[in-house]
Order: C-alpha cells, then sequence, then structure tokens
C-alpha cells in the first residue's frame, strides 16, 4: 500500500522539481509599484556572457547584441576604431584556411569594408531589383558570384513556427491571470480567489450555462470532469503530461515552453508565489503549478478540437532554390570583400573550398556582433581610462588648505554625478562625497503619510530595524486634522472615479457633473505647471503639515516589536555603526565642515506606470529621503560621537549633520529638521542653500541637453521650469531620462574625478584605500555597488539591445492591469524590462568599474565574495584598478589584469561644464572643467 | 456666401485641408517637424474652436446656418446636393470635436514625441477631425456617411498604428469587420430614402417618408448606429480597440467616434418619433447594453478595458434617452460623459499613481467593492454571472461561432466552387496528430 503512494509522492516532487527548474528562466520583475533593476539574464549568470547572450537569444528569440548596422554606423563616426577591431580579432586563435588566406585576415575582411547579411525570403528581390542587382552590373563581380552560386549548397534551419493553439487560449488565461492577481483595479473581484487560481479557475469555467468559444467547447466538461476527481493543479498537470504518453525526462521541456509562451504572466505569479508580500494590496496563493494545470487544460481541449479542423498551409516561401541563392551570396559577399575573383573561386580545390565555406559560415553575423561588440565597448574601455590618467596630473590641485564651507553625500547613483561636479562648480568650496542612497541604514520605515511600513534598503538586505515618523506632540493635533482632511478628499476621489463607472451614479455624475472635468482636462494639459502650482498651493492651505521627527532612540537591547519582529529604533552602539559604515570607506574621517548634508534621491512624475524605476536602487525602488534623514539625526547624537571617537572617527562639536532629499525628475531639494539647527550655523545654512539652489538649476540645464523639446537657448531657472513641468506633465513619457547612458562606475577618493566631466554616466562611490589597510572597506562597498550598478546596468543593456522581448517596447499603448503590471492593448503578456522612452538614447555597454587599489588588494576582495567572483569571471562587468600611490592603470582583460598605457597629452578643457555641453545632444567625452579655483591651482604649479 | 456660412465651411474644411497639405508634401518627400505639425494642428483647432463658438453666438439669436455646396452630380432633374447644416443639434457636437481633437493634439505632440509614426498619427487626427466635423456638419445623410466612413477608416489605422506587432492589425482588422457589416445599414438607408423620398437631405427627407418607410430606414440607421456605438451584440470590439496609443483610445473610444451613433439617431429623431416599434426597439437596445456595459466593466481589471464599458454604459443610457425622445438630455449626457472619459483615458497610465495615492489618504483601508448586490446573490447564480461578465457576456463567441463561422464557410464553399478545376492547395491534418507542445519538441530534436 505505501509503494505506489511512495512514488505517487515522489513523482510530485519531480513534478515541482521541473516546474522550478524551469521558472528560473521567467522574469524576475515584481508587481511594477516597486522597481528594482536587476540583471534580465539572471538566469545565466553562471554562464560567461558572451555565451549566455546566444544562448537566452535561442531560448526567447531575442537579440543578443546590437544589429550589425548599428555597429557599422559606430565604425563610420569613429565610436569604434579599428585599432579596436584588430585588438579583440588578435586575441582569438588565428588558423591557415587556405595559401594567401588567414583566418584573421579573412574576418578582418568581413567586418571592414564588411559583408552583407542576406536571407532567403528577400534573396531573389535584391538579386532582381535590389543591391545585388547593382553588383551585376559589373561583369566581374557577376562572374563572381556565379562562381559561388556554382559551388554552394544549401542549408539552413526551419524557424519555429507560431503556434496556433496559442492564439485560442491566451485571450482566456491573459484575462483569468489578470481577474486574479487583480490587485483593486476590478469592481468585482474574482469570486474564490483564496483557493488558488486552478481551483478558483476551475470552479468558474466548469459552471454549466456558459458559452465557449469554437476551439475551447468542452473546456467546461473537462474541468467538471477535473472536479469529480478531485483533481490538485498537480493531479491535473501530471494527468495531461501521461495523457502525451511523456518520459519523465521531457517534462521540463514541455514545461518550459508552456511557461515561455507568456512569459510575463508567468514570472509574476511565481515572483509573488515564492514572495506573496510583494503583492501591493491583496496576497493571493499564488503557485506556478496552478497556472500550469489551467493553461495546460486549456491546451488540451484546443489541440484537441484544432485537430479535427482542417488548415489551409501556405506554400513554403523559402525553397530550396532561395536558401542556395542566399548561401551563395553570403560566400560572394566574403569573396567579393577579400577581392577574389570569379577564377580565383573556381581555382579552389574542393577542400580549400570547404574550409572557405565552413570559415565564412562559422563567422556569421552573430558572430560579427560580438567581435563588433567586444570592440565596441573596448573603444569606450579606452577612451575613460585615458581620460581618467590623464586627469591624474592635475591631482592635488585641490588640496584644502582651509575648512571646507561644507560636506555633502549624495547616492552613488549616476544621475547625481552632475549634482556633484555643479555644486563644486558653482562653491569650490564645497566638497561632495557619494555612498549607496540608503547611507547604511536599513529600516523598515513608516511615514505620517504612510498606510504601511516600507523596507528603504537594497532588496538583498532585510531590515530589522523599524522606524516611524510621528509628530512633535505640539503638532500632534495637525496630524489628526491631516489625517481627517485626506481621508475625505481620498474618499471623494475614490468615490467619484468608482462612481463615474457604474450604472445609475455613472448616469449622474456624467450627464450632470461630466463637463466639470473639463477644468483640470484643460488645466493639466494647456498649462501644466501653473495646474501644478496651484494645486500645491491649494494642498499646502487645506492640508497642514506637522512637525515631526523620527523615533529613532532605542536604549535596551531588547525592546523588540512583538508584531513584526523588528527592533524599534537603534541603540547608540548600533547608531554609531551605521555612521561609521557610511564615513570610513569614503575617507571622512577628519577634517569636517560645519555643515555635513546627507541628501537622498528619488523621483516624482505623472502618467508613467514605472515611476518607481526612477527611484533610488539602493532604496529598493523606493525614495531615500527618510534614509538621509535618519543619518544625520544620529549623527548628530553626543553618544553617536563620542563612540565614533574611539573609532578615530572624530566629528568636532561644531559640524552639524543635515539630511536631505533631491527629485531628480523636477530637481527639488528639499533639507530636514532645519528648527533644530543651532542659530550659529544659520548663516552657513544660508550659504549652502544659495549653492544647492545654483547647482540644482545647473544641474537640471545639463539634463535639458537630452531633451530635443527644451529650447537649446534656454538658460539654467528656464531649463529648471522645464524639468518641473515634465514631470507633471499628463502627456510626458520622458520625466527623466534615468540611468539611461550608464556606462561607468568609479570607486575611489574625489581627487580622482573631481573636475572631470563624466556625462552623467559614472556611478561614483566615494572610497578611500588609505584608511582601508584591511580592505573590508572596499569589500563591504563593492558587495552593495557591484549587484546594484551591475543590475541598472545589465537591464540598461538587455532592454536595449532587444527592446521587444526584452524591455517593454514603446510606452504608448501600454494598460496598466491589475495594478501590478502593464499589457500592450488590451489581452497581451505582461510586458517586462524598461519600456523604450527609457533608454532611447542608452550605450548599451557592460558597466566598467574603476576601483582606485591595486590589482592584488581588488583580487583579494573579489576572490573572498563569490557573488562577485561570478560577475567578473562570466564578464558581466568589467573591471580596471588605478594604482592609488603610483597611478598606474591597470584594466582585466582575459581574467587577468593588465598595465594599461595609453594617455592622452591633456584633456580637453573648459571653463565651466555649460560650455562642454552646450548645445550638444550626444554623449560627450570626458573634459577638465577648469573652475575658477582650480584654474588658479593650475597656475600656482 | 455669408460670414456665417464661411465660417462653417472653414471649420469643416481646415482640418482635412491640413490633412491634404501635409500629406501631400509627404508624397513628395518632404516630412514635417514635430514642432511645425505641433504648432499648425494648434493653430487649426484653436482657429475652429473660434469658428464654432462665433457660429454657438449666432445661432443663440438666429436660426439654422446651411451652406450650400452645389451638386455632386445632375441627372436631368435628379440631383444629389452636398449640403452643411448648423443647428442647435449639430454645434455641440461641432464644438466637442473641434476643442477635444485640439487638446488631444495639444497631449499628443509631448507623447509622441520622437515617435518613428507622428506624422502617421497627427495626420490620422486630421483626417479624422475633419471626418466628424463633415459628420456632424452634414445637411444630409450623404455627407453624413462621408463623414462618417472617414471617421471609421481612421479609427481602424489608428488602431493598427503599431503595426509591426501583429495583435494591432488583427484587432484593427476586427473593428474594421464590424464597422463595415453594419455601415451596410447606412448606406442602404441612404438608397432607400433616395429612392423613397428623392433627397437624403435631413430638412426634405424626413418629411416625405410614409410611416412604413420612415420605420425601415430608420431600423437601418438604427444598425449603423448601434456598430459605430458598440451597442449589444457589437460591443466586443470595444476592448480591441484599444492597441492603439492612449491620446487615440481617448478621443476615439471615450469622446467621439463612440458617441458617433448616438449623433446618428439624434438626427433622425423624427424618425423615431412616428414609431413606438422603433423607439422600444432603441430603448432595448439601450438598456441591455448599460446593464450589460456595466456587469462586464464590473470585472475588467485592466485600465482602459473597464473604462471603455464604463463609457459604454453610459451610451447605453444615451440611447435609452434618446429612444424616450429626451434630446438634450441625451446631448447634455453625451458632452458630460465624452469630457470625463477623456480626462480618465489620458490619465489611465497613472493609474498606479492615482491608487497608491488614495490608498495611503484613507489610510490603508479601501473599503472592499464588489461586496454589496454581487454578493446577496445566491453562491451559484453568482459564479454564473461572474463568469457571464468575464467571457464579456460571451458576445464574441457568439458572434464567431453563430455568425463569422457559417458566414466563412459560405464564403470558403463559394470560392471553391469558383476554383474547381485548380489543384486544391487544402491539407488535412489527420485526427490524431500529436498535440502541439509535444510536436515542437519534436521539431526541435529533428
Amino acid at each position: 500500500m505505501t509503494g505506489p503512494r511512495c512514488s505517487e509522492l515522489s513523482r510530485l516532487d519531480r513534478l515541482q522539481r521541473a516546474v522550478e527548474q524551469c521558472a528560473h528562466l521567467l522574469p524576475r520583475q515584481g508587481p511594477i509599484g516597486v522597481f528594482v533593476h536587476h540583471n534580465t539574464l539572471h538566469a545565466f549568470e553562471h554562464l560567461p556572457f558572451e555565451r549566455a547572450v546566444i544562448e537566452a537569444a535561442h531560448l526567447f528569440g531575442a537579440e543578443p547584441y546590437m544589429s550589425e548596422a548599428d555597429y557599422r554606423a559606430e565604425l563610420a563616426r569613429g565610436r569604434i576604431e579599428l585599432v579596436d577591431v584588430d585588438a579583440i580579432l588578435d586575441r582569438e586563435p588565428d588558423n591557415l584556411i587556405f595559401a594567401g588566406l588567414t583566418r584573421s585576415s579573412l574576418r578582418r575582411a568581413m567586418i571592414t569594408p564588411g559583408v552583407r547579411e542576406f536571407d532567403a525570403a528577400t534573396i531573389i528581390w535584391r538579386a532582381e531589383q535590389g543591391d545585388l542587382a547593382k553588383d551585376f552590373r559589373r561583369a566581374a563581380l557577376r562572374v563572381l558570384f556565379e562562381a559561388c552560386f556554382a559551388r554552394a549548397v544549401a542549408h539552413e534551419e526551419d524557424p519555429a513556427q507560431p503556434r496556433p493553439v496559442d492564439e485560442v487560449i491566451h485571450p482566456w488565461l491573459i484575462r483569468l491571470c489578470s481577474v486574479f492577481l487583480d490587485q483593486g483595479a476590478a469592481y468585482w473581484p474574482m469570486p474564490n480567489r483564496e483557493k488558488g487560481f486552478y481551483k478558483s479557475v476551475r470552479g468558474l469555467l466548469a459552471r454549466r450555462g456558459g458559452i465557449l468559444p469554437k476551439y475551447l467547447v468542452g473546456l467546461d466538461e473537462e474541468f467538471r470532469s477535473q472536479e469529480r476527481r478531485f483533481f490538485s493543479a498537480a493531479d491535473s498537470v501530471l494527468d495531461y503530461l501521461d495523457s502525451g504518453c511523456l518520459e519523465e525526462s521531457e517534462w521540463p521541456e514541455i514545461l518550459q515552453a508552456e511557461l515561455l509562451a507568456l512569459p510575463g504572466w508567468a514570472g509574476l505569479i511565481h515572483v509573488l508565489e515564492e514572495k506573496p508580500t510583494l503583492a501591493p494590496h491583496k496576497i493571493l496563493p499564488c503557485s506556478l503549478l496552478d497556472f500550469l494545470a489551467v493553461r495546460l487544460t486549456m491546451l488540451r481541449v484546443a489541440a484537441r478540437r484544432q485537430a479535427t479542423e482542417t488548415i489551409e498551409e501556405e506554400p513554403p516561401l523559402k525553397t530550396h532554390e532561395r536558401r542556395r541563392l542566399s548561401r551563395a551570396a553570403r560566400m560572394y559577399d566574403a569573396a567579393r570583400v577579400l577581392r577574389l575573383s570569379g577564377e580565383d573561386v573556381e581555382s579552389l580545390t574542393e577542400s580549400e573550398w570547404a574550409a572557405f565555406a565552413s570559415e565564412v559560415k562559422v563567422f556569421n553575423g552573430l558572430e560579427r556582433r560580438r567581435i563588433l561588440h567586444l570592440a565596441y565597448e573596448r573603444a569606450h574601455e579606452r577612451e575613460i581610462l585615458r581620460g581618467l590618467s590623464s586627469h591624474r596630473k592635475y591631482r592635488g590641485l585641490f588640496e584644502q588648505q582651509q575648512r571646507p564651507s561644507a560636506q555633502v553625500f549624495f547616492c552613488l547613483d549616476e544621475r547625481e554625478e552632475s549634482m556633484r561636479r555643479a555644486l563644486e562648480e558653482v562653491n569650490p568650496s564645497i566638497e561632495t562625497y557619494s555612498a549607496a542612497g540608503y547611507f547604511g541604514v536599513a529600516v523598515d520605515y513608516t511615514g505620517i503619510d504612510d498606510p504601511q511600513s516600507s523596507a528603504l534598503c537594497p532588496v538583498v538586505v532585510k531590515p530589522k530595524h523599524a522606524v516611524v515618523e510621528r509628530p512633535k506632540p505640539e503638532d500632534s493635533s495637525l496630524l489628526e486634522r491631516r489625517r481627517w482632511r485626506r481621508r475625505v478628499l481620498g474618499l471623494l476621489m475614490r468615490n467619484s472615479f468608482i462612481s463615474s463607472k457604474t450604472l445609475l451614479l455613472g448616469w449622474l455624475s456624467t450627464s450632470v457633473l461630466g463637463l466639470l472635468s473639463a477644468v483640470p482636462l484643460i488645466g493639466h494639459l494647456l498649462a501644466p505647471r501653473r495646474y501644478a502650482l496651484l494645486r500645491d498651493r491649494l494642498n499646502d492651505a487645506f492640508l497642514p503639515e506637522p512637525r515631526t521627527e523620527l523615533t529613532l532612540m532605542r536604549n535596551t537591547k531588547e525592546s523588540q516589536d512583538a508584531v513584526s519582529g523588528l527592533l524599534m529604533g537603534f541603540t547608540p552602539e548600533e547608531k554609531a555603526e551605521r555612521v561609521a559604515s557610511v564615513l570610513g570607506p569614503s575617507g571622512l574621517v577628519h577634517g569636517f565642515a560645519r555643515l555635513v548634508v546627507i541628501i537622498g534621491h528619488g523621483s516624482s512624475s505623472l502618467n508613467n506606470p514605472l515611476e518607481s524605476a526612477y527611484d533610488c536602487g539602493a532604496c529598493g525602488g523606493r525614495r531615500g529621503g527618510p534614509n538621509a534623514r535618519l543619518f544625520a539625526a544620529m549623527a548628530n547624537r553626543k553618544e553617536v560621537r563620542q563612540r565614533l571617537r574611539e573609532q578615530g572617527i572624530d566629528i568636532p562639536p561644531d559640524t552639524w549633520f543635515i539630511g536631505g532629499y533631491h527629485d531628480t525628475c523636477n530637481d527639488e531639494i528639499e533639507l530636514f529638521d532645519l528648527d533644530s539647527l543651532p542659530s550659529t550655523h544659520q548663516p552657513d545654512l544660508e550659504s549652502l542653500r544659495n549653492s544647492l539652489d545654483r547647482a540644482r538649476a545647473q544641474n537640471a540645464l545639463e539634463r535639458s541637453r537630452r531633451f530635443e523639446s527644451c529650447p537649446p537657448d534656454a538658460d539654467a531657472d528656464r531649463a529648471l521650469r522645464h524639468a518641473k513641468e515634465r514631470s507633471e506633465h499628463l502627456g510626458q513619457p520622458r520625466p527623466e531620462y534615468g540611468h539611461c547612458t550608464n556606462s561607468i562606475c568609479i570607486v575611489g577618493r574625489r581627487d580622482l574625478t573631481r573636475g572631470l566631466f563624466l556625462d552623467r554616466r559614472a556611478f561614483l562611490v566615494s572610497y578611500d584605500a588609505n584608511f582601508d589597510p584591511s580592505n573590508s572597506g572596499l569589500s563591504s562597498l563593492l558587495s552593495a555597488a557591484v549587484p546594484v550598478c551591475a543590475g541598472i546596468s545589465l537591464e540598461y543593456y538587455f532592454s536595449f539591445v532587444d527592446n521587444d522581448r526584452y524591455g517593454c517596447g514603446t510606452k504608448l499603448p501600454h494598460n496598466v492591469t491589475s495594478l501590478m503590471g502593464v499589457m500592450d492593448g488590451h489581452a497581451s503578456d505582461l510586458r517586462t524590462g524598461l519600456p523604450w522612452q527609457m533608454v532611447e538614447i542608452h550605450e548599451p555597454v557592460r558597466v566598467l568599474f574603476v576601483v582606485e587599489t591595486t590589482p592584488d588588494r581588488l583580487e583579494k576582495v573579489i576572490d573572498a565574495n563569490s557573488a562577485l567572483k561570478q560577475l567578473v569571471t562570466n564578464r558581466w562587468i568589467r573591471l580596471a584598478t588605478i594604482d592609488p600611490a603610483s597611478a598606474r592603470v591597470h584594466v582585466h582583460r582575459d581574467s587577468k589584469f593588465e598595465e594599461f598605457h595609453e594617455a592622452l597629452e591633456r584633456l580637453p578643457v573648459a571653463l565651466s561644464s555649460q560650455e562642454w555641453y552646450s548645445g550638444k545632444l550626444q554623449h560627450l567625452p570626458m573634459a577638465w572643467i577648469q573652475t575658477p579655483r582650480t584654474a588658479i591651482g593650475a597656475r600656482l604649479r | 456666401m455669408t460670414l456665417f456660412q464661411a465660417i462653417v465651411v472653414l471649420v469643416v474644411l481646415a482640418p482635412g485641408l491640413v490633412f491634404a497639405l501635409f500629406a501631400l508634401l509627404w508624397l513628395f518627400g518632404w516630412t514635417p517637424g514635430e514642432r511645425l505639425l505641433a504648432w499648425v494642428t494648434g493653430v487649426t483647432f484653436s482657429a475652429c474652436s473660434c469658428g464654432v463658438a462665433v457660429l454657438i453666438w449666432k445661432l443663440a439669436s438666429g436660426s439654422n446656418i446651411t451652406v450650400n455646396l452645389g451638386s455632386w452630380f445632375t441627372v436631368e432633374t435628379y440631383h444629389f446636393p452636398l449640403v452643411l447644416m448648423v443647428d442647435r443639434l449639430s454645434v455641440p457636437f461641432l464644438a466637442l470635436a473641434a476643442v477635444l481633437s485640439g487638446l488631444i493634439g495639444q497631449f499628443s505632440a509631448t507623447y509622441l514625441h520622437r515617435e518613428s509614426g507622428f506624422l502617421r498619427f497627427f495626420l490620422l487626427l486630421h483626417l479624422f477631425a475633419f471626418g466628424s466635423l463633415l459628420a456632424f456638419a452634414a445637411g444630409s445623410f450623404d455627407l453624413l456617411a462621408a463623414g462618417w466612413e472617414i471617421v471609421g477608416i481612421t479609427s481602424v489605422l489608428l488602431i493598427g498604428f503599431f503595426h509591426r506587432r501583429r495583435a494591432p492589425v488583427e484587432n484593427g482588422l476586427y473593428v474594421f469587420g464590424i464597422y463595415r457589416a453594419c455601415d451596410i445599414g447606412l448606406i442602404v438607408g441612404i438608397f432607400a430614402m433616395h429612392h423613397w423620398a428623392g433627397t437624403a437631405s435631413f430638412a426634405v427627407g424626413f418629411p416625405s417618408l410614409t410611416g412604413g418607410q420612415a420605420v425601415i430606414v430608420f431600423l437601418l440607421l438604427l444598425l449603423a448606429a448601434s456598430g459605430k456605438a458598440a451597442q449589444v451584440p457589437f460591443s466586443g470590439w470595444l476592448p480591441r480597440a484599444m492597441e492603439g496609443p492612449t491620446p487615440s483610445s481617448a478621443i476615439f473610444y471615450g469622446a467621439i467616434s463612440i458617441h458617433a451613433g448616438a449623433y446618428l439617431l439624434l438626427r433622425a429623431q423624427p424618425l423615431l418619433a412616428q414609431s413606438l416599434l422603433a423607439s422600444t426597439l432603441v430603448i432595448l437596445i439601450g438598456a441591455t447594453t448599460a446593464i450589460h456595459g456595466t456587469i462586464v466593466g464590473r470585472a475588467s481589471a485592466d485600465a482602459k478595458t473597464s473604462l471603455a464599458y464604463a463609457t459604454l454604459t453610459q451610451v447605453g443610457i444615451i440611447f435609452i434617452e434618446i429612444g424616450f425622445g429626451w434630446r438634450w438630455l441625451a446631448v447634455a449626457h453625451i458632452l458630460g460623459n465624452a469630457t470625463v472619459r477623456t480626462m480618465q483615458y489620458l490619465r489611465a497610465p497613472s493609474m498606479l499613481h492615482d491608487y497608491h495615492q488614495m490608498h495611503s489618504a484613507v489610510g490603508g483601508q479601501l473599503s472592499a467593492t464588489g461586496t454589496q448586490i454581487e454578493e446577496m446573490l445566491p453562491e451559484k447564480f453568482q459564479l454564473w454571472l461572474y463568469r457571464w461578465a468575464f467571457d464579456r457576456g460571451h458576445l464574441d463567441t457568439i458572434l464567431e461561432r453563430w455568425l463569422i463561422t457559417p458566414l466563412l464557410h459560405t464564403s470558403t464553399y463559394l470560392s471553391r466552387r469558383n476554383r474547381t478545376g485548380t489543384p486544391s492547395t487544402i491539407a488535412v491534418r489527420p485526427a490524431d496528430a500529436p498535440q502541439a507542445p509535444i510536436a515542437r519538441v519534436a521539431r526541435r530534436g529533428e
């Protein structure tokens, strides 16, 4: 009795395992309300990059690189140089094909002057009227083609056929998924959702009395029979697999094909199965087995019906002759770029021709694109490293003689690079630093307006501490009033929205009050900024803003909240530890200014389902203001400073920390808790405020250079208004460009980059190797920064190279579904990845980390961390070092560090960033920005 | 021609001229810049709106404005007049079309920035505005039908705007099919009017029809109106029309195209008033659609479909109002519904943002919806009704199984009869063919 039962159980286990095995290929994007950038091909990270992109391309039918034409355009405009192509080709194994032709010379010729791509579908047209026809006007080329054609053999694989069954079942399956997963968009939630997808769908579709589409007739009967047999989801799946007489070894492939047919929806279900709390409003029992059970049941019915249908088969487009022609055309083009003549081809022996043909075949479009891509990245790498090593000449020009007027910390985000540069430009006595934007303070935070807490830290970290924002005692009545009024407003909004969609109330509201919505319509569309201003004013007048404080104190070690299991607040030791974790590695351990400002960031925009993708990645796709505020509040406490002093971080008593928040979309900066600032620091604050205001306007101006819709002659104030308008415009698909154009990450002192124009393309992490003899600081910085930066860089890479498969296409037809994702139109797969509007100006390169340390020290750090090691050895990120003492540059190629010798005579010089970028839309090379102060330094030298 | 007549002609023609000009220039190889196009669009529709404002002022004090544009053709005593007429019924619709087209143009200039189909979108927007203005200002069904068809074809082309993907093209074709099928009613209705009354103009034509003729013409027009307004049983096309860019969904299916059917019925009101049968039918269709719309809309979890059904529900009610003869209520309702829906469609991509704001404003406790009437039903009926709502009243299925498939079979049969003698390319898949996924694996293994 136990025997079959036992095997039945283990069969279930094996099914589970097979499902899990396939599930890791699904997109890992959760509900888009909280967007976390990650490597699109996370499932392939165990493979080297170049192999992974090809395997994924085959599996998903996607592009691994940009198109060959794109790379050629880059070659033509000099973005890729021939030396780079040569350098890459020289690293590949060489071989003699026949006398006078080596593999490398063949490949070089196939890349430049370059061969064309041919396919069977268009070959006849091209030979008769297209580019080939033009070639054939020259007799020599015609002869060459004929010679190649005479020797060409056709071989080509059939492309995968679209599956007609999918067209039948997808509209149903998509709608079922969307109502099942719905978080409150539909007025009437699906009944019995708590039973799980399979059982609730079965309960629904097994009812008699419905009408089914032609191909799904019998679906209700099928579900009824499963209901009668008390099937679980697994039973249903097993039943399907058994009915096809499949071996267990074939399961994974079948299941994989089924899951990848609707990867977006299956992926979301998978993510919610693993982490149900990611669902923003309603936690649902999700399971991939459930999804498969429904899908396979539908499939079985649809396939049964379709099998009996007659279908009209089109005559195959790719005949044998076409294939042979296109094959010949490829050989012809290779021979042409080698300047072989028709006689040369005819005179080749059979084995020589075969070797030639196979070399040409091997170096197909994908391979050429691989070489071109590596060259593309190498050119970028050389440009960056050349610039950085040349910039070393200016080292030490800005040794601070006096105490800086302020020190400002930003997030390592590449969008803050221009902000830091602008701030230093408008006020050279300010020093800037960068750290991961949660500033070491991983908390579960609840603001006064938040209905529930959220984790403000990288997704890999689980916060152990809870912090609540509460009104100051004297303002608590204000908060009550604020809550009450917000509630009334919220209910009003909600009820008017819902009732406008119902029958009777909708009648009333549309026919009587309908014309009133012309006011917001016209306001939003004709004067977006003024309308937003008006709304803000009304908000200010109507909603009182209480002054608040954070509950960050905890005295005993064990005051743990019984419900959440979180520690309320931080003990002094814990506070000191958090503060030291940011100040220590960045090298700010002495020479503190009177004001130290910590600025978190986020982004606000309208009409943008992906709003969260623009927020702080280091805060888990949320806004980092509270972290900065907390950090400052901690660092201002006496007992914390006492403990820091013991660790060698000596903060003088007249140094005051201020937290702040930068909105990267409208470039507003808010500073927190200014009422507790000592009056002695008011003048410092005034001056800092002034600098910040000028800097953010400069920053908006620099951002605006990329926007075609901002007039090119705009000044800083105009640009600031433009930025503000973008964030408030109802029809703006690109409120900002987000992380677009990110390409490098520099881990080192500011001296390495100060005054260097990095074009908002560099993540910056403050790190001083001199204060980190044990490398522990570097290790912790890299373990936080590498996954975040690599995730961003790779997600942008893939969303750019294949925006349809890896990205989510253009935003324009997007349709928010279930409050968790977007579809194209009314019934498509859930679209994951980034939209075209977010990536369109990106340069798809893997992020290049430049670490200011020695290769030995870096290798030690990487070897000690398996996740880092995998990313580095499989080349998902690129790596280089700059020696902090000798300034020698090493670059990581073929799994070892090589010294990099090229250097520029001198960097291009500009008197201000604005002078360098003004009027230009394209990516710009590095330049040395000679602000007045640094210019003085240069002269002194 | 008086000043006011000139204004009518200019208001109608302006977007058409813009379309013709830019389309011609594009044919000659010149693509205008985005800024120029946006500017021209702004100027055109501002001018149109001002023109309509003048017309409103004129109509408030005076009588209808009729413009005789001459005849299309004359055969002996019969001639085919082209007449524009602006009266108190058409002027609110003209205002709606002019103002909303302008606002949508303004929105789209930002929304479609850098989109490769930018010019195509704006050309279609102008063509659509021309079509709808023509339909609303027409003095006879002939011109109305011309405008009507222009609105139909631009609607289909904008659904298929992203023609590199399969779904938009397929859905565009579906909508096109429904439109064509229902427009038979309009065309035959016009023929009937010409046949019986000698003209299709509103002013002359209606009084000269006898009772029976009036009912037949009206029923034919009702078919066309129901198709355009997505009334039951044609409602299935409406969610499919959401494939285009958001602003085109807003102006077509939130505002103008969806209400054009109601306008047609309002125009034919004199015929409707004569017949109890006709008005009962209109009320019946409207009521069915309103109930259908509200129930189906409740079970839609995506922003645009749920808005589509919300719009449809109100259009159903508008049909009821027309059936009862409450003309001015219907017009007010149309204006209100169109404005609300345009705003809601344009805001649809902000749904997450808005929902989160509401959610936090009420302290995280949004009252559950769908728990009042729905939960009072017995459970079996509840499930049945939910399933009915989920499958959108089975309307697509009904059309597919009992209308389209038989039609296809008939036409296939006829075409095969026609081709007898030529070798058949029909392949029959054997009944025991392997099921799809397995076949796929096998293929890959080869």
